[in-house]
């Protein structure tokens, strides 16, 4: 593009600004880490009070969420160095990034507020986790995501009425549908549209 | 006869629209962005980018990160209304009612 006095036709303009526009789509690569990242977190704090629960006699089998302490600094430290290398700053990014931090501090909340009963916030979290991907997947404009949304919705219900001892499995169920699942097929489509 | 209003001569050029179409869907960009974006030289895309902050179309900030000089482009409120009309315009070039 060096030429830029050159007389330009209306169908040269109209092509220049589709395909620039084109370029500014948010990079939805920092969106499958965060899902793949608290996926599999979540997923193995579930899931291993779950087999703590049912195969053993431990008392304090939620000392396993207390992974998810280290697994905020990761998070915070990936979106640090990632925002520092940006080049650029899209508004579909600050708002997945403005939604995403919205949920984590109404989470953070919660668990305060419920900081005594803590064995009841399991439906809870997966209620409020629900929006924040639902509308990423509409942001990104990425439908397994919605479907992700839609998922940690139905479980909630789903563990809501079945009771207690089904809150660890359902939510080791919904991260698999609401977050890896998703986030697998997100990072699959990043590396083929790279090829 | 269509009379056609004339398309504003400070995005009717190449690189200027390429840089004011990348800035109306962005919060800031670097300087480097869009010079990858757009495949311009840095002295041509640095003309370009002063004649838009000249007319008020963009604003250019100059920072330091890493102790390396940065520059970041953002549109402004103007710059975003004569885009708007730029397209407007466009529009209006590319497809002209037909006199009833």
């Amino acid at each position: 593009m060096e030429n830029e006095e050159k007389v330009m036709t209306g169908e040269e303009s109209l092509k220049i600004i589709s395909e620039m526009i084109n370029k500014t789509k948010f990079d939805i690569r920092q969106g499958s880490f965060y899902l793949l990242f608290w996926g599999w977190l979540i997923f193995a704090c579930s899931l291993s009070e779950f087999l703590l629960l049912k195969f053993t006699d431990v008392i304090h089998h939620y000392y396993v969420w207390l992974l998810v302490i280290p697994g905020v600094f990761v998070s915070m430290l990936y979106g640090f160095i990632t925002g520092r290398k940006a080049k650029v700053r899209t508004y579909t990014g600050m708002l997945y990034m403005w939604i995403w931090l919205g949920f984590f501090i109404s989470a953070t909340v919660l668990f305060i507020v419920h900081s005594k009963s803590m064995y009841t916030v399991a439906p809870y979290i997966l209620l409020m986790a629900g929006l924040p991907t639902f509308i990423s997947g509409f942001l990104i404009r990425f439908k397994p995501l919605i479907a992700g949304g839609i998922c940690f919705w139905v479980i909630t219900l789903v563990i809501y009425f079945v009771g207690p001892v089904s809150y660890s499995l359902g939510t080791s169920v919904a991260m698999l549908f609401g977050y890896l699942i998703p986030g697998y097929m997100l990072k699959n489509r990043v590396d083929h549209d790279a090829v | 006869m269509t009379r056609f209003k004339e398309l504003d001569p400070i995005l009717h050029s190449q690189l200027r629209l390429a840089v004011m179409s990348l800035l109306i869907g962005i919060e800031m960009a670097e300087f480097t962005y869009l010079r990858e974006q757009t495949g311009a030289t840095a002295g041509n895309l640095s003309i370009q980018i002063t004649k838009l902050k000249e007319a008020g179309y963009i604003e250019v900030t100059k920072k330091f990160r890493n102790n390396y000089p940065q520059t970041l482009c953002n549109i402004t409120k103007f710059g975003r209304l004569k885009f708007t009309e730029y397209v407007n315009d466009l529009k209006d070039y590319l497809s002209p009612e037909k006199p009833g």
